[in-house]
Order: C-alpha cells, then sequence, then structure tokens
C-alpha cells in the first residue's frame, strides 16, 4: 500500500543503518583484538556513522504524511508468510536518531570506563545498537520479535560483566523479567497470525497488513493483555517496575544510559505500534486502567526518588516517574497527549541519559554513590556542577528546557482527557522538583563535607564532549521543539483516526471511570 | 523379498557393514583407533548422503514392513548426522577415560540401524525389533565404562527400565494383534476404526503410550533418565538425549497416526495431560540442579514436554500435520542444539579429567579460560531457551505455533511460561561462565582442537543455520508428511 517511499534515498538505508553497528562490530572482532586504540576508534567511527547516516535520512523523510517510508520488503521465510520488512514513520524515525545519539554518547563516555574485557565492552554495545535499531524500524512481527528479543543479550551481559556488585542479580532479573512478557507476547503473536490467516486465508506477519485486520473481540482482549503486559515490563510501568532500579544501579554507566535513554522506550513504542495498531477497540477500552496505573507510577516514582540515598537510584525511579507521564501521555489519544509522550521520550531519552551519565563521572572520581558522601562539589568541580545543574532543571521541567515542552503537551492532553488525573500529574511533576533540587543541593551545595574531594579534577574534554550535544538538544528542544513536532503531527492524526471510531464507548467508560473516582 | 527391497534399506546395509568392519578390523588395531573411528565416521555421512539421494522415492519392501518414503528418509539423513557428530566428539573422551575401544562405534552403529528401522517400519514387529536393537546397543553403551560404578549403574538402570518399558509396548502391540489379526500399521489401523474405539483399543493406546514414554522419557516415567545421562559416558549421554529420543518419537508419530488414529481424542487429551507434567517436572528438576550434565538431562525431559504438546495438537488436527512437521523440525533443532551443549561438556571432561565434575562451579570463570568454549556453550543455552536468531527459537515457533492452530492457545502460554523458567537455568550457567570469576587458580588447558572440535563447529553451524535460514528444513518436514500414507 505504501510502496510509494520504498526508494526515497536511492540505496537500502535502513537495512544498511542496522547492521551498520553489527558489521563494525564483526570487524572490530575479526581484526583488532588486543589494539585497544583501533578498537575504540572503530566503535566510535560506526556509531558516528550510522549517526551520519540517521540523519541524512531526515533529510529526505516526508513529515506530511503517517505512511512508512524507506521501505524494504523481502521474502524470508514463504510458507508462513515471514518478511524481511522495514520502514519508519515518524515516530520511529525520531526514536532512531535518539539511538543513533545516544550510542556515540555511551562509546565515548565509557572511552576508559572499562578496563576489563574492553573489546567485548564496545562489541556488546554496538551490537545492542543493531537490536534497538532493528526493533524500530521492523513492519514484520516475526522481525520485530526477533530483534526485540536479541537485544536483551548484549544488556544481559553489559550488566552482568561490567556492573555492580550486583550485578549478577539485577542481569538476571532483567533478563527475566522482559523474557517472561516477550514470550506471552509471542503466543499472542501466533493468534492474531492464525486468526487473520484463517479469516483471509493468507499466512502473514506483516504489520500493515494486520493493523487493518480487524480483530474479533476476543482476540482483542487476549491480545491486547498479552502485548500490553509484555510492553508494561519493559516500559516499566508499575507494579511491573521492579527490575528496573536494580538493572540501573547495577549497569556500568553507558548501560544505564542506553537503557532508559533507549530501552524504555521500546516498550511505549511497541504500545503504538500493536496495541493500538491491531487491538483499537480493546486499547480504547483499556485507556481507564492505563490511566490509573500510569498517574501511581507518577506519584509513586516520585515519592520513592524523594526518599533515596543513592544518586543512581533516584534517577533510576524519576525514570518510572517520568515514563508514567509518557504512557498517560499516549493513552489520552488527543493531539498533545500522543505528540508530548513521544516528544518527551525523546527528551527523557536525552535527560536521563545526561544524568546517569553524570553520576557516572562523579562516581569514577568519588567511588561513591551516596548523597551524603557529596556535598560542595560545586567548588572542586564547577562545570560539572554547571552541566548538573541544566540536566536536573530541564527534567524538572524549566521553561526553556525540553523536559517542559513534553510535560506541559502532555499535561494538556490528560487534562482534556480527564481533569483529575492531571491534578495528580501534576503533583508528580512539584514533588519531581522536590527530590531532583533537593538531591542537587545535598550533593553540589553547602558546606565541602569531605575534605579529600578538594583535589578532585574538573570534567575533561572528552567528558564536556560527551555533555555538550545532551545540553545542546536539551536547550533545542525547550525552544524550538516545532521539528520534531512536526515529523509527529501525522502519525499522532493516524493513530486518533485510528481509534476514533471506538471513542463513542470511551466516553461512557470515562463517566463510569470518573463516577468510581468521584467525579471531578 | 526381492532385490529390489534392498534399495529402501541401502542407508542401514552400510552402517551394518561398517559395523561388521569395526569388529573384524578392530582386533588388528594397536593403541590408535583412527581408523575405526575413519570407518564410523564414513558410514554415518554415507549413509545420510545416500539417504538423502533416495528422497522422493517411495516404496514398499519386505512384504510392507518397511517403507521409503520422504518421512524416513528424514529420520535416516537426521540419525546420520547425530551419529557422526556422536563419533566426533567421541575419541578423545574415550581415550581420556582409558577406554577406546572399536565395540563403542559398533554400537553405535548397531544403534542407529535399530533407529532407522523404527522411523522406516510399516509394522508392529518390524517396530519393536528396531526398538530392541536400538535399546540393547543403547544399554551396552551406557555401560561402556565399565570400571566406573557410575556408568555400571547408568547401564543396570537402563536395562531394568528399557527392558520392563519393551514388555509394556510389546503388551500394547499384542492386544492390537489380537484384535485386528494383522500387525501391518494400515490394516490394523482400518480394523480397529471399524470396530470403533473400544476399551479394548484404549487400552492399548494407553500401554503402547506408557511404553514408548519410558523410551523418550515423559514424566512421570522418566526416573531413569538423569541417572543414566549423568552415568553414562558424556558422548553416549548425548547421542541418548538426541538418537534414541528423536527415534521414539518418529516411531510415536507413525503409530499414533495410523494404528490408532481411531483413538486419536483420547490420546491427543493423555498426550496434553503427560505435556503439562513433563514440562513441569522437567523444568522444576533442572531449575534445582548443580551439577550442569544432570541439568541436562532435565532439560531434556523438559523439550520432550514441549514436543509431547505437539502431539496432543497433531490429535485435534484431523487431516492436517502442522504439527507433526513441527515436531520433525524441531527434532532436527534439538539434536545440533543439544549436542553441541553436551560436546562442551566432553571437551571439559577431556581437558581437565581429574577436576571437571560437571558442577556449575567448574564452569566458574571459563570465558576467560577458554573464551571459544564458553562462547559456544552460550550459543548453545540461547539456543535450549529459544532466543530469536538461533535453532531453538524457530523449533519452539513452530511447535507453538502448531499448538495455536489446534485451538491449544492455553497449552501455548503454559509452554512458553515454561521456556521462560528454563531461562532461568540455561542462563545460569551463562552466567558462571561469564560473570563469575574462576574459584581457584586453573590451567588454562588444552584449546578445542581435532573431530570435536568439528563436532562442535557443525552443531554451532546447525543451530545458526536453522535459526536464522529455516526454510530448507521445514520444507524437508513438510515433504516427510507430504507422502506420509504413501
Amino acid at each position: 500500500m505504501d510502496f510509494g517511499f520504498a526508494d526515497q534515498i536511492g540505496f537500502r538505508a535502513l537495512t544498511l543503518l542496522t547492521f551498520l553497528p553489527a558489521l563494525g562490530a564483526l570487524i572490530m572482532l575479526l581484526f583488532m583484538r588486543g589494539r585497544p586504540s583501533a578498537y575504540k576508534a572503530t566503535a566510535l567511527v560506526t556509531s558516528l556513522a550510522a549517526f551520519a547516516l540517521s540523519a541524512y535520512m531526515l533529510t529526505a523523510f516526508h513529515t506530511d504524511t503517517a505512511a512508512f517510508q524507506f521501505q524494504e520488503n523481502f521474502v524470508w521465510i514463504q510458507s508462513f508468510g515471514i518478511n524481511y520488512h522495514v520502514g519508519v514513520d515518524g515516530i520511529s524515525m525520531l526514536l532512531i536518531m535518539l539511538t543513533t545519539f545516544l550510542s556515540v554518547i555511551a562509546i565515548i563516555g565509557s572511552w576508559n570506563y572499562v578496563k576489563d574485557r574492553e573489546l567485548a565492552f564496545f562489541i556488546s554495545l554496538l551490537v545492542l545498537e543493531t537490536g534497538m535499531i532493528g526493533v524500530f524500524t521492523a513492519m514484520d512481527l516475526f522481525l520485530f520479535y526477533v530483534f526485540w528479543e536479541i537485544q536483551l543479550i548484549p544488556m544481559y551481559f553489559i550488566i552482568g560483566i561490567w556492573g555492580g556488585p550486583r550485578r549478577i542479580y539485577a542481569a538476571i532479573k532483567f533478563f527475566l523479567y522482559t523474557f517472561t512478557g516477550s514470550v506471552l507476547m509471542l503466543v499472542a503473536i501466533l493468534a492474531v497470525v492464525f486468526w487473520f490467516g484463517r479469516e483471509s486465508g493468507t499466512m502473514t506477519f506483516d504489520i500493515l497488513t494486520l493493523q487493518n485486520a480487524g480483530f474479533p473481540s476476543n482476540i482483542q482482549f487476549w491480545g491486547f493483555l498479552a502485548f500490553f503486559v509484555a510492553f508494561a515490563i519493559k516500559v516499566p510501568m508499575f507494579p511491573v517496575h521492579t527490575w528496573l532500579p536494580d538493572a540501573h544501579v547495577e549497569a556500568p554507566t553507558a548501560g544505564s544510559v542506553i537503557l532508559a535513554g533507549v530501552l524504555l522506550k521500546m516498550g511505549v513504542y511497541g504500545m503504538i505500534r500493536f496495541c493500538i495498531g491491531f487491538f483499537p477497540e480493546m486499547t480504547v477500552k483499556a485507556v481507564p486502567w492505563v490511566m490509573v496505573l500510569s498517574v501511581i507510577a507518577i506519584v509513586y516514582g516520585a515519592a520513592v526518588s524523594l526518599v533515596q540515598v543513592d544518586m543512581k537510584k533516584l534517577v533510576a525511579y524519576s525514570s518510572v516517574s517520568h515514563m508514567g507521564f509518557i504512557t498517560a501521555g499516549l493513552f489520552t489519544f488527543n493531539l498533545q497527549g500522543i505528540e508530548g509522550s513521544v516528544l518527551q521520550m525523546v527528551n527523557h531519552g536525552i535527560l536521563t541519559g545526561a544524568l546517569f551519565q553524570m553520576v557516572g563521572f562523579f562516581y569514577e572520581r568519588t567511588h561513591t554513590r551516596e548523597i551524603k558522601d557529596y556535598g560542595g562539589m560545586a567548588r572542586p568541580l564547577p562545570v560539572a556542577a554547571a552541566f548538573f545543574s541544566l540536566f536536573v532543571l530541564g527534567s524538572l521541567g524549566l521553561p526553556g528546557l525540553n523536559g517542559f515542552v513534553g510535560e506541559f503537551l502532555i499535561l494538556i492532553g490528560i487534562f482534556q482527557y480527564m481533569k483529575v488525573f492531571a491534578v495528580i500529574a501534576s503533583l508528580g511533576i512539584i514533588l519531581g522538583a522536590a527530590y531532583l533540587l533537593w538531591m542537587y543541593q545535598r550533593t553540589m551545595f553547602g558546606e565541602l563535607t569531605n575534605k579529600k574531594w578538594l583535589d578532585l579534577k574538573d570534567l575533561s574534554l572528552r567528558e564536556i564532549v560527551t555533555l555538550v550535544p545532551l545540553a545542546a538538544m536539551a536547550v533545542v528542544i525547550g525552544v524550538y521543539p516545532q521539528p520534531f513536532l512536526q515529523m509527529l503531527h501525522a502519525p499522532a492524526a493516524d493513530i486518533i483516526a485510528r481509534l476514533e471510531p471506538f471513542m463513542a464507548q470511551k466516553e461512557s467508560l470515562v463517566h463510569m471511570a470518573s463516577t468510581f473516582l468521584g467525579g471531578f | 523379498m526381492t532385490p529390489k527391497d534392498l534399495i529402501p534399506i541401502i542407508p542401514e546395509l552400510i552402517l551394518v557393514l561398517a559395523a561388521c568392519l569395526v569388529l573384524v578390523v578392530e582386533p588388528f588395531l594397536s593403541k590408535d583407533k583412527t581408523a575405526v573411528v575413519a570407518i564410523a565416521l564414513t558410514a554415518f555421512l554415507a549413509s545420510a548422503v545416500v539417504g538423502l539421494g533416495l528422497s522422493g522415492r517411495e516404496q514398499v519392501a519386505f512384504s510392507q514392513m518397511i517403507v521409503l518414503n520422504d518421512y524416513a528418509v528424514f529420520f535416516k539423513v537426521l540419525f546420520g548426522v547425530a551419529g557422526a557428530l556422536t563419533v566426533l566428539m567421541s575419541p578423545r573422551y574415550l581415550e581420556t577415560a582409558g577406554r577406546h575401544m572399536g565395540e563403542y562405534y559398533a554400537l553405535l552403529l548397531f544403534a542407529v540401524v535399530g533407529m532407522d528401522i523404527m522411523a522406516a517400519s510399516r509394522d508392529l514387529i518390524a517396530f519393536y525389533v528396531g526398538l530392541e536393537l536400538m535399546a540393547v546397543s543403547s544399554y551396552l553403551l551406557a555401560g561402556f565404562l565399565r570400571y566406573q560404578a557410575r556408568s555400571n549403574e547408568a547401564a543396570m538402570k537402563y536395562f531394568i527400565t528399557g527392558t520392563f518399558a519393551s514388555a509394556i509396548t510389546l503388551y500394547g502391540v499384542s492386544l492390537v494383534y489380537g484384535f485386528t489379526g494383522t500387525t501391518n500399521y494400515e490394516q490394523a489401523g482400518a480394523a480397529l476404526a471399524a470396530g470403533g474405539s473400544t476399551t479394548g483399543v484404549a487400552l492399548a493406546t494407553a500401554l503402547v503410550l506408557v511404553g514408548m514414554g519410558f523410551k523418550v522419557s515423559v514424566a512421570p516415567f522418566h526416573m531413569w533418565t538423569p541417572d543414566v545421562y549423568t552415568g553414562a559416558p558424556t558422548p553416549v549421554a548425548a547421542f541418548f538425549s538426541v538418537g534414541p529420543k528423536a527415534a521414539g518419537f518418529s516411531a510415536i508419530l507413525m503409530v499414533f497416526l495410523t494404528v490408532f488414529a481411531v483413538s486419536s481424542p483420547t490420546w491427543s487429551v493423555l498426550f496434553i495431560v503427560l505435556a503439562v507434567f513433563t514440562m513441569f517436572v522437567g523444568n522444576a528438576f533442572a531449575l534445582a540442579q548443580k551439577n550442569v550434565k544432570r541439568m541436562l538431562a532435565y532439560s531434556s525431559i523438559a523439550h520432550v514436554g514441549y514436543l509431547l504438546a505437539g502431539l496432543g495438537a497433531l490429535g485435534r488436527s484431523d487431516g492436517d500435520y502442522l504439527a507433526g512437521q513441527s515436531i520433525l523440525l524441531y527434532l532436527a533443532a534439538y539434536t545440533f542444539m543439544n549436542l553441541g551443549a553436551f560436546g562442551i561438556l566432553a571437551h571439559l571432561k577431556t581437558q581437565r579429567p581429574a577436576s571437571f565434575t560437571y558442577s556449575l562451579d567448574d564452569f566458574a570463570g571459563l570465558a576467560r579460560r577458554s573464551p571459544w568454549a564458553a562462547i559456544l556453550m552460550a550459543l548453545f543455552m540461547f539456543s535450549l531457551t529459544g532466543i530469536p536468531g538461533t535453532a531453538g527459537f524457530i523449533g519452539k515457533f513452530y511447535l507453538f505455533n502448531s499448538v495455536v492452530q489446534a485451538d491449544l492457545a492455553w497449552l501455548a502460554v503454559v509452554a512458553v511460561l515454561f521456556s521462560a523458567v528454563s531461562a532461568y537455568y540455561y542462563l545460569r550457567v551463562i552466567m558462571y561462565m561469564f560473570f563469575r570469576e574462576p574459584e581457584a587458580e586453573f590451567e588454562t588447558g588444552e584449546s578445542i582442537s581435532g573431530p570435536l572440535a568439528a563436532s562442535l563447529a557443525l552443531s554451532a553451524a546447525g543451530v545458526l543455520l536453522i535459526g536464522l535460514l529455516p526454510s530448507w528444513v521445514w520444507s524437508a518436514a513438510q515433504n516427510s508428511f507430504g507422502n506420509f500414507f504413501g
């Protein structure tokens, strides 16, 4: 249907983009063992090339359509209608940009971080990048599932080998949580494909075809449930978020940056593509439930952040809260909510990635992450403190920085949906300001309690190089979000159009839910 | 018998001749058994290649006792490959154990002949002869390290439970003969169908099911499996976990689809119940194991559980062999990944014969000591878990797909949840290899080399090839059922 956009750049850009990092990893493995400068340079060049390629694709990208672009489609397993089919719309293009961007940052950031089995570390990062890009480009359910699972493996190793003291527990917990959700999704995939095959006579895993299948209500219910749980674990939504703090605290800095920056977004992306795409009727019915869970996550995540004594854990729990905003915004299903939600995914990737990066830099200097061990750090580390303040302020939603734009749009969206949720969500913003500023105050300001921090070195040039692009993006999106939102108009309108026919039912359910909550 | 009757059994003839040749040549060899190994290896490969050459042909031979069709060919090739991979991983192991003897290869060849016959038989007598040939050879192989108490125990346990199981099977077979007056699959099936599904037929079905359930280690008839796998020489355990098991399934598929076609609603339910129980037992006990060899034994039970779910689906999908085809694909995938995993165990045992006890602690820090062994083991563990890109995922994908298509989505849910449980114990091996440091000072040991390296490389290649491009195996599995009743 959308094959008009198959060849807009003259070569198979998406396949190249997806497998470029893996190719770099292979070259490093085969030819560069034992030569750190060579393989590090290759890793950097590969990730930069992937970023450049994704940026180049942007120049040929049409923002005025929700159709999938840069499509490529080859038969893979004929008897089952499985194809290697890839393509992007505005949402996935933006998330791919985020992926390639953060991968470069993560690689520069961990230049000297890893001492042990360094080659394997950079190979894992690049393979992970391939997996992530693959998830965002796949337009075939089978292909999607393959990438979805494949990216677990490098992350499992990154946490398990290069993580902190409880890394083994965290790595296994991370893997088992996601894997359990995914295998249930696998059965749901098989069920929807089977149903469609029986109805239409052709077996296909093609996402575009299945999106227009019109599944009956029992398939809608079970299918939605299975897909939703798999993605909710990834986001992670309350109450399946418990793997996240462990994984974040134990993961090495680059792992946390990628985990918070991109992997969590795969969950929301999956909800957009599959829950909404395949099961619009059930999605609309589920809105009140998702809203309640999201709002719980917002407040609960913020409240738990408030009492954390470990900086990294604080940032990790703040992710639970922020991801709550993102799911809440998405499930309002109005233009502001959806666009704000997707934009906030990018913002959260940048800001939280930056915060984890900075916590990592502090940790490399002090070997502690306990807030009480810090205090007055602005004196020995003025540059770091300046960057840190920017990201903290962005994260709590200061106007002029990117976090504000996303949160604002989301709040407008939620307000249109139901006022009571908007009020509770605002509470989360207030709490967010509280725990972030309080942390900043306790770590950066005040007396320099620990005198041995006095001769710490401020950020090196390499470290500043990783932070400047993040800071620049935070300001650019904060001041001029238009080009980013431009990419989301068409896909968001498409989502609303897809759900419109079922919205009538929503009104009554909203009514029911609001009665349940005492009205407002 | 006409000379033309010999065509369908050319692969088996090759194997029998090779076995005899091994026994004749053996006494003339001194310590160096290369010649024997070469004969066995050549014979296995030749039987597989000839088997491939026979594909597409259909023939009934030996008074309708043996058939040649793509179903039989699929298993001839699979067993030939499994035999070859087992031969490749054996010499170093047996030398280290001080029992490198020609008889070993002869027994292996005879066992595979029995397996081939099981898959190709169209008659309950021929099936039983094949079963016993395989079983007797297997008992001897299990006890091949006869100076080790563990190996003796394994042989004894395998022999007693195996004989018992054979007897039960035979009792079921005799009931069928009593009801129908024939042992031919189709004729017996037609006669039973004419008589309708009676209690007698149900009893016969149940007896054959229990007997064969013992052979392929269906819970609750699995008790012998962990002890036998732990005690038997590692290459033999590798062979047991894929060869006789696949042969058992080849015969189960045939017998239940033809002879017991009339009672398919009954056995379908039985298989579903046993599937859930077997998945539970295999996975739950595998979780508790600290010994990797024993864990793999329980894991093989768990995989039997998944296969039984396929059998349950097969009984419910009338005239549609999707589940049967998926079982064949699964068996092929399982052969490569499990032989690979056991191959790594064999390698580690030969590397450190005294200190290596197969316990998880022995795997600590393996990634530093021998990175290649660790990487390959990780690949096989990921495949057993069912991670995409590997044969294990493709096997599960097709198998669970067939289960869903038989309107048994709940069973597929149960199966994938057990797969998620299995991830824990498979990943634990990876965790020890990559995340832990070796407990004591370790000697680096020899790296993987020689025939064992070839065996592991082929297994890994099989795992990845089926994992990434499954179409060729799938079409072979489909063809097997294309002329199933030819």
